[in-house]
């Protein structure tokens, strides 16, 4: 779909990447050359065993850390070059994060927690409430504004997570095993939720180990060791 | 606006640790404003007290040769006359006012009653530098001076004592048997600190004159008085002002002008000079500071503590786009909402306290605590400095927080 447009610029490109981590023990060498280029539309899961690497490289890609070797542009822009704040204000509003864990705020409402990004932005508090209650919408969830996360099924923490990851229409959605934590039919749910935000024209890289989620999206990343395995596009669409 | 809530959401959410972190802020800044006041209010209880009976002044008695100026066994007593005052008057050059004062006990009768008391002979000067208010009459001229009149100014006990509360001025009572006229009343004094004899308000004065005159001493001819009062031009002055009228003096009786036994000196000034007010203030302010520093510290350790508990929402926070100066601000305004509402607080009962006190109406001299500006500034001034250290230690943590460690999804 998105790939096919005539000389497209890529949202993310990576080149040689790596990463090693200094923990008290030992020196851990999570990614060891990733080369990956995104383009915009795509959806793309990156799929892998534990310890693989795969949420190193989605940290890597949502800018919460930075490579120690290699390159990565993120709308042709090369993070290397920004400081802390710039890579603040990247992260804010061009990549959105859906956790497994959801990560909602949970002393704020639904809405509250989708305007969250926009409290960095300068944005007034009337547009911010407009715009996180269309994200809402979005996601079906409009009627659910004012609970608080704790008062809502699990499924629909995730959909407001995903209102919250799209709320500042980023150029990327970045997802971490988004329906680990919920049941086959709510994770379904939120699995077609994402196949709507595609269909939007919206960019969307998912972690997950589930081989159905990386059977559905139309390209899908293996990692093993710190490097990219096997990348496979699957045909037109996702397969159901 | 956010940052509030989330301080009181903070409080809210573990209420007996927030109830003693706020009691040490509460405590510590109420502390501060009332033992400094408090210090300050024993630092003007303590001048009143010892300024009641002259402010700036200074007395000197007669005693006996010290025994390293004599060879004598027998040391041989010494006393000032009204004549050498009046030398002295005219010598000293630092002294503002110099007088004599001479005091006895003699029977005094008014009406039905008969009690003794002290008679003090007095000199228009003296009673400048006393400078005690008058209630009603007049005070005793240069003119009764001059004409040994028999004139009275009684203290307050002492009328209340012959005359009752109907006494007035023009009663006449009788000293030693003889009439006087009652010209005027003293103010009621309170409680003195210093005194040299009995407390003004049981004194009986007339003129020095008159009680020379009446009341000799029976081995001499010399009008002797008791005690030589002057004033200090100012409270810095009192050693050399002392220093001068002893050298005058002693020339007079013939003493060494060291020798501290045959001149005896005192002053409330010097007096008060030797109570370590000032050291007292600093101690005051010390122990109450050190509260609320205790008060800070729990402040410190509920933050940080607040800061481990949300590091995922911080994780939260710096992914959606917060810079870690917004995380930073964040914590430090968390902070400060908090320890300016317990410091709020604190002043409310501080500042309370004080007002209460102050509106007993306690006896004369019991220390009430002073509020000023100075004391209110040096309250927020320490829980300003206490805010600052437990509020960017906490917050400048949260900022360094590594959002990928703490939004891992093992989590």
């Amino acid at each position: 779909m998105g790939e096919a447009t005539a000389n497209p610029t890529p949202v993310i490109d990576l080149s040689s990447v790596h990463k090693r981590y200094q923990t008290e023990r030992v020196d851990v060498h999570a990614l060891r050359g990733i080369d990956l280029l995104i383009l915009p539309g795509e959806y793309v899961t990156v799929m892998g065993p534990s310890g693989s690497g795969k949420t190193t490289l989605l940290e890597i890609l949502g800018c919460l850390s930075r490579p120690t070797d290699g390159v990565y542009r993120l709308q042709q822009q090369s993070i290397s070059d920004l400081d802390g704040d710039e890579l603040a204000k990247l992260r804010g509003e061009e990549i959105g994060f859906v956790f497994q864990a959801f990560n909602l705020l949970p002393r704020l409402s639904a809405v509250e927690n989708v305007e969250l990004p926009l409290t960095y932005r300068r944005v007034s508090r009337r547009e911010r409430r407009e715009r996180a209650m269309d994200a809402l919408d979005r996601v079906g969830l409009a009627r659910r504004a004012d609970h608080l996360p704790t008062e809502i099924s699990g499924g629909e923490r995730q959909r407001v997570a995903v209102a919250r990851a799209l709320v500042n229409r980023p150029a990327i959605l970045l997802a971490d095993e988004p329906t680990g934590n919920l049941d086959t039919k709510t994770g379904e749910e939120v699995l077609a939720l994402f196949d709507q935000v595609h269909a939007d024209g919206n960019t969307l890289v998912i972690v997950t180990h589930d081989p159905k989620i990386g059977a559905r999206a139309p390209r899908c990343l293996t990692i093993r060791d710190g490097l990219i395995d096997r990348d496979i596009r699957n045909g037109e669409g996702g397969g159901r | 606006m956010e940052a509030v809530r989330q301080a009181f959401r903070l409080l809210w959410a573990h209420k007996v640790r927030s109830a003693l972190t706020l009691f040490g802020l509460v405590w510590g800044t109420a502390a501060v404003i009332f033992l400094v006041g408090w210090g300050a209010g024993v630092k003007t209880m303590v001048e009143t007290g010892f300024n009641k009976t002259g402010k700036n002044m200074g007395q000197m008695w007669a005693g006996r040769i010290g025994e390293e100026y004599t060879p004598a066994v027998d040391r041989r007593h010494l006393w000032f006359t009204w004549q050498d005052v009046q030398y002295a008057r005219k010598r000293t050059r630092i002294a503002t006012l110099v007088a004599a004062e001479k005091r006895w006990y003699l029977p005094v009768t008014a009406g039905p009653k008969a009690v003794k008391m002290e008679i003090r002979g007095v000199e228009v000067e003296s009673q400048e530098i006393r400078a005690l208010p008058l209630a009603a009459g007049r005070v005793i001229t240069q003119s009764d001076l001059d004409h040994r009149r028999r004139v009275t100014i009684l203290g307050a006990d002492a009328r209340l004592d012959l005359l009752g509360p109907g006494g007035r001025v023009g009663d006449r009572i009788r000293i030693d048997g003889k009439s006087f006229e009652v010209v005027g009343f003293l103010e009621r004094v309170g409680t003195q600190f210093g005194r040299d004899g009995e407390e003004v308000d049981d004194q009986i004065w007339i003129p020095l004159s008159t009680h020379v005159a009446f009341w000799p001493m029976e081995w001499t001819d010399d009008d002797v008085i008791s005690y030589v009062l002057y004033r200090m031009p100012h409270r810095d002055l009192a050693d050399e002002s002392e220093a001068e009228l002893r050298r005058i003096l002693a020339g007079r009786i013939h003493v060494g002008p060291t020798d501290e036994e045959a001149i005896v000196g005192w002053s409330p000034v010097k007096t008060l000079r030797a109570i370590p007010l000032d050291q007292q203030d600093g101690v005051m302010y010390a122990l109450s500071a050190a509260t609320l520093v205790i008060g800070g510290i729990g402040v410190l350790n509920m933050m940080l503590d607040s800061v481990r508990q949300r590091r995922r929402e911080i994780g939260i926070r710096l992914a959606v786009g917060a810079r870690r100066r917004d995380v930073l601000l964040q914590f430090f305004l968390e902070t400060l909402t908090i320890v300016g509402f317990g410091g709020g607080l604190g002043v409310l009962l501080g500042v309370g306290g004080c007002l209460v006190l102050e509106a007993l109406a306690l006896p004369d001299l019991i220390p009430v605590p002073e509020l000023s500006l100075g004391v209110l500034g040096m309250a927020l001034g320490t829980m300003g400095g206490v805010g600052l250290v437990s509020g960017l230690v906490p917050a400048w943590l949260a900022s360094r927080t590594d959002p990928a460690l703490t939004l891992r999804a093992e989590g």
